[in-house]
């Protein structure tokens, strides 16, 4: 579903993904990030340091808003991105990835977009937002 | 009238929404709210004039405050400049005793938030320290919260005695109405802070989610 701009409406949602979370996806991220930490691939590791499990980088979680994006409006130019991260997104985990579309610039030609992660358990561990030039 | 009592703007450091896309938001999507009010965190925000866009979008749009104390976040309504020397708003671990009186004494309304929130909340803090003296009432419904945290928070103040207010929580736009507080004709005019202060203190209203609505 190709998204151009004169389609597009306050208030539309984005479709909702669920991402791949699993250990060998965030591996295959932070080997090609260069992010071979052990907090993202090593629950007994992340665990040590504190945290519930081995973490998605926020890096991967930022990818997923951007890629959620583009899947949107093919061709789209994402201006802006912002992403607020709080709390964390444990590898091996299921989530959903959406958005909302909360402002149209007509003379700009772009859109504001709300972005959020929620993890299994309900809780909005990722909010964000962008600016996004679609096709016209 | 029907107000989320607990958003935030970009005035907050994990704010992401602007007041007038707020607006555009409940009227596009006719959210059943009359107003917000904007409680950033560990400040008072001073500065902001939103009277035209009360105006342009016919809202209520009122300013508060989310302090942070040793049991939990604390919304504060009606601050004053009395209030804001009373305490470091800045401050992430003002003692809630503290933070109530000085509400009480200034005039101002605290009420915590999301108190059923998991080691974080009023309740999670009373397992391991104790009630605190000089509570009234809480945010029972959050739009923030997980199953299982608002049906403790209604357990709980219902044990304590506590009246419950709701409140989205919201840090970006699409969130705002998530939950809210309907207030009783009886509870009196709330054209102003002042007199959502007297609501409060009126006890007339109740919490109220439309969450099932927005997901729709």
């Amino acid at each position: 579903m190709a998204v151009s701009f004169d389609e597009i409406e306050l208030g539309d949602d984005l479709p909702v993904e669920q991402p791949d979370l699993s250990l060998e996806a965030v591996t295959r991220f932070t080997e090609g990030a260069e992010m071979r930490f052990p907090r993202f691939l090593d629950h007994e590791a992340a665990r040590a340091e504190g945290l519930p499990g081995a973490l998605v980088p926020g890096l991967m979680s930022q990818g997923l808003l951007l890629a959620l994006l583009h899947r949107w409006s093919p061709g789209c130019v994402v201006r802006t991105i912002d992403t607020v991260f709080r709390g964390p997104l444990v590898v091996g985990t299921t989530a959903e990835v959406g958005g909302a579309v909360t402002d149209i610039d007509e003379d700009e030609g772009t859109v504001e977009v709300d972005l959020t992660i929620v993890d299994e358990n309900g809780r909005t561990v990722v909010v964000g937002t962008a600016v996004v030039a679609p096709p016209a | 009238m029907i107000l989320d009592l607990h958003t935030h703007s970009i005035k907050s450091d994990d704010g992401r929404a602007k007041v007038e896309n707020y607006c555009k938001w409940i009227r596009k999507k006719e959210l059943p709210i009359d107003g917000f009010v904007l409680t950033e965190h560990r400040q008072f925000d001073d500065e902001s004039d939103y009277r035209h866009l009360e105006d342009t979008y016919g809202l209520l749009i009122l300013k508060a405050s989310e302090v942070e104390t040793d049991y939990g976040h604390v919304l504060v309504f009606g601050v004053n400049d009395d209030l804001v020397n009373s305490f470091d708003f800045a401050k992430v671990d003002n003692p809630l005793p503290e933070v109530l009186e000085a509400a009480e004494r200034c005039g101002a309304f605290a009420a915590p938030c999301h108190p059923g929130r998991k080691n974080v909340g009023l309740f999670a803090h009373y397992e391991r320290k104790g009630p605190v003296d000089g509570v009234h009432t809480v945010e029972v419904l959050n739009g923030g919260s997980i199953p299982g945290e608002d049906e403790l928070s209604v357990e709980r103040a219902a044990e304590h005695g506590y009246r419950g207010f709701g409140g989205s929580d919201s840090h970006i736009v699409s969130r705002i109405g998530f939950c809210a507080t309907d207030f009783d004709d009886e509870a009196g005019p709330i054209d102003d802070v002042d007199g959502l202060v007297a609501a409060l203190h009126s006890g007339r209203y109740r919490p109220v989610s439309f969450r099932d609505q927005e997901d729709e």
